[in-house]
């Protein structure tokens, strides 16, 4: 066998695949184990032999970049094997994603919770903007949350660096609703804005526990854009008439953020406007971000371990799980002999609290709602 | 060698100025693909002798005393041939008017397959091709199998296709190169703001150093050093004034230690000058043609499809799966029981759609 057959089959063999946990687009995947620690991981299995054309892109640039970015808040990538004509993703394991949890009823959010979920999403982009990399398809379903609360930017099959100043780029990626309108406009010519504005539009979705701009088409997203965040001007964004694919939709009033958002802050409002700013020049850098005041105003973000999550996996009553919890332990609170389980609140008091707070709900009516 | 100082003179001036770890020595290419030349030396050597122990094996099973009077390749000699296809990566991408990333992406990926592999394994024909058209994907340069292969003679999808994997692995999945060329594009944006520079550089100069690099790659310079070292060199062969001036400038900051940062770079630029004059160029034609005339003979008879050794293994291989499924088969049967208990909540322990254990 050759050497490189070997290191493969070597690799292959640190990684059991246990059980199938979900299907993409193009890819299956597993749930499974590390050989020698048990750690949980996934399998990303992509197949690989039905494109004409070889390896197809998506899998060339998940697998592209994330060999090359480590940081806590991006999805790491493991390892990489192949098995027959199958290439094989080894992914740290992720419970849930962050559209799983705003859709998830039972929970409630605090204004810090938010904060927290923001400030990992901006640390994370920030460190793939800094490796001129570019997301393109930012969206609640791909931040994934670990199992300790940490959110984790993950699918970057639609990816690309941006190094090359002028490069032209096309203007079909991100996902219609978290689309800014430059590449509703067609612009071929764009930056790290893209994937604030699609930030943007999470930070208020994670507020309204709905999507912010549900657009039914191409050309009803920029409507619905225009509506909740009024027609741009010659002045708010020069020179967007000329863009490729420019067409006028009609004239909105630019409506006060405050209508919408009733509970936020002054500070919150600032930044999410800036992150919706219609010229993308003027949008602000994800390093700005995290310098900006809202990050520093009361309330702290939550500790991420503290954070609602789903409770997919608990699958006994609740009081039985709450008996199992060690109010005087700052551990992980749940005991041993409670493996498996998850508890959905992280304590008595926090959940007094929260019911106070799902009260005081942030929307007052869901937008463009019929 | 201080690879701090020039490698942040790589094209990434970031905006933060608190800039933790310099991005390229977290890449793959500064951790995975960076040798002493010993080191390569070394790899390439044993690599060459397990591929001819095995090969002499094959001859021998099949015909005792086969492989006496074969002439097999050495080391350097696989080097030489590997080269004569580096040389043919910028004609094609040439002809496909594919950008400079693309070649010297193809070009490193074609170097470093040949660190994991030997020519009597696999010929560099076809892997030149697969790296090439990989190349293009991994640039975000797409264009179909079909019309590559349509625009070079003698070439079908599928020796591209059979051998894509194959590279891919080999090259550990690790997609991402960082080239000289843009360093080179670093140095000359800083020199244009440099006060006591001459603004209206004439861009000769940039031309003249990126022919240095174009030939720098067809050596073992990206193999060895930095992409910032290989920059510097090129300019100075270019315009050894002005790359002085910009080394001056980027270690100015600290002045005791500038003259000391020089001292130790300038004996590596030697090194890479002379690397890039001396083995910078196509390899004679004669002695590749030797090279590959002897190639034909002693190659590996196993992935020589339709030979005897090559269905051999094929058999060899389809009895060991069919074996594997059998047992699959028996623990179905057998409905062994399940370690995970409860978590697996009905689904099957074989996953029936799992194609490839
Ligand atoms: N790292 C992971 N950990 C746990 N589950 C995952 C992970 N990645 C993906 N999954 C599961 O597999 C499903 C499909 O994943 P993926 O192919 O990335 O989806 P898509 O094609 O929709 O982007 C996801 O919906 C999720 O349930």
């Amino acid at each position: 066998m050759d050497a490189v057959e070997k290191a493969n089959t070597a690799r292959q063999q640190q990684w059991i695949k246990d059980r199938k946990v979900g299907e993409g687009t193009y890819a299956v995947v597993y749930q499974g184990r590390e050989a020698s620690t048990k750690r949980k991981i996934a399998v990303k299995k992509i197949k690989v032999g039905q494109f004409k054309d070889g390896l197809d892109m998506s899998a060339i640039r998940e697998v592209k970049y994330l060999r090359e970015l480590k940081h806590q808040n991006v999805i790491e990538l493991l390892d990489v094997f192949s098995s027959k004509t199958n290439l094989n993703l080894v992914l740290e394991f992720l419970d849930s994603d962050l559209e799983m949890i705003i859709k998830d009823r039972s929970l409630v959010f605090l204004p810090a919770d938010i904060k927290s979920w923001m400030a990992m999403t901006f640390r994370g982009l920030e460190f793939c903007h800094r490796n001129w990399i570019l997301h393109r398809d930012l969206k609640p379903n791909n931040l994934l949350i670990a199992s300790d609360g940490q959110l984790k930017l993950a699918d970057f099959g639609l990816a690309r660096d941006f190094a090359d100043p002028g490069y032209k780029m096309t203007c079909q990626v991100i996902t219609r609703w978290y689309r800014p309108p430059e590449l509703l406009f067609g612009c071929r010519y764009y930056g790290t804005a893209v994937d604030i504005w699609s930030v943007g539009c999470i930070f208020a979705e994670l507020m309204l526990r709905i999507p912010y701009l549900p657009g039914e088409s191409d050309m009803d997203q920029l409507k619905t854009i225009f509506r909740a965040l009024g027609t741009p001007t010659e002045d708010d964004w020069p020179g967007h008439t000329k863009l490729p694919d420019y067409v006028p939709v009609g004239q909105f009033p630019k409506p006060p953020m405050r209508d919408l958002f009733t509970a936020a802050t002054a500070d919150t409002l600032n930044l999410l406007s800036k992150c919706l700013i219609y010229e993308p020049r003027k949008r602000i850098s994800a390093l700005e971000a995290l310098s900006h005041p809202y990050f520093f105003a009361l309330p702290y973000p939550t500790h991420p371990s503290k954070l609602p999550k789903c409770s997919t996996v608990v699958n006994k009553p609740l009081d039985e799980v709450d008996a199992n919890v060690d109010m005087n332990s700052s551990g992980p609170g749940v005991k041993a002999t409670s493996k498996g389980l998850k508890r959905k609140l992280t304590s008595p008091t926090e959940a007094k609290a929260r019911s106070i707070a799902r009260r005081l709900d942030f929307s007052k009516a869901p937008p463009s709602s019929p | 060698m201080s690879t701090g100082l020039v490698a942040s003179s790589e094209n990434t001036e970031s905006k933060d100025p608190q800039q933790r770890q310099p991005l390229y020595e977290a890449s793959t290419q500064f951790r995975n693909w960076r040798f002493s030349s010993e080191g390569l030396a070394q790899i390439r050597e044993k690599l060459n002798e397990a591929a001819v122990a095995a090969i002499r094996n094959t001859f021998e099973v099949d015909q005792p005393g086969s492989s006496a009077n074969v002439a097999f390749l050495h080391a350097n000699e696989e080097v030489t041939l590997v080269k004569l296809y580096l040389t043919k990566i910028p004609q094609l991408c040439a002809m496909f008017r594919f950008p400079e990333e693309v070649e010297a992406t193809a070009i490193s990926y074609l170097k470093r397959f040949y660190l994991k592999n030997t020519v009597m394994d696999w010929h560099p024909k076809n892997v030149m091709l697969t790296a090439l058209f990989l190349a293009t994907k991994t640039t975000n340069n797409p264009i179909s199998l079909e019309t590559y292969t349509a625009h070079i003679p003698k070439t079908a999808p599928s020796d591209v296709l059979d051998l894509e994997f194959l590279v891919a692995q080999s090259l550990n999945f690790e997609f991402t190169v960082w080239h000289a060329h843009r360093a080179l594009w670093g140095i000359w944006l800083d020199l244009q703001s440099l006060p006591d520079v001459d603004q209206n550089l004439s861009p000769s100069i940039h031309d003249t150093a990126l022919n240095h690099i174009r030939a720098s790659r067809l050596t073992d310079a990206e193999l060895i050093y930095t992409p910032s070292q290989i920059a510097l060199a090129a300019f100075t062969l270019a315009a050894p004034d002005l790359a002085l001036k910009w080394a001056q400038s980027k270690l100015l900051p600290n002045v005791t230690s500038s003259q000391l940062s020089l001292d130790t770079i300038s004996p590596v630029l030697e090194l890479i000058k002379s690397m890039i004059l001396n083995e910078g160029h196509a390899p004679d034609v004669e002695a590749v043609r030797e090279v590959d005339r002897r190639l034909r003979i002693c190659k590996n008879p196993e992935k020589v499809v339709g030979s005897k050794a090559y269905l051999a293994k094929q058999a060899e291989e389809e009895r060991k799966a069919e074996e594997k499924r059998h047992k699959k088969v028996l623990e179905m049967q057998k409905g062994q029981s399940d370690p995970f208990g409860d978590e697996i909540q009905g689904t099957s322990l074989v996953d029936y759609d799992d194609d490839d254990d």
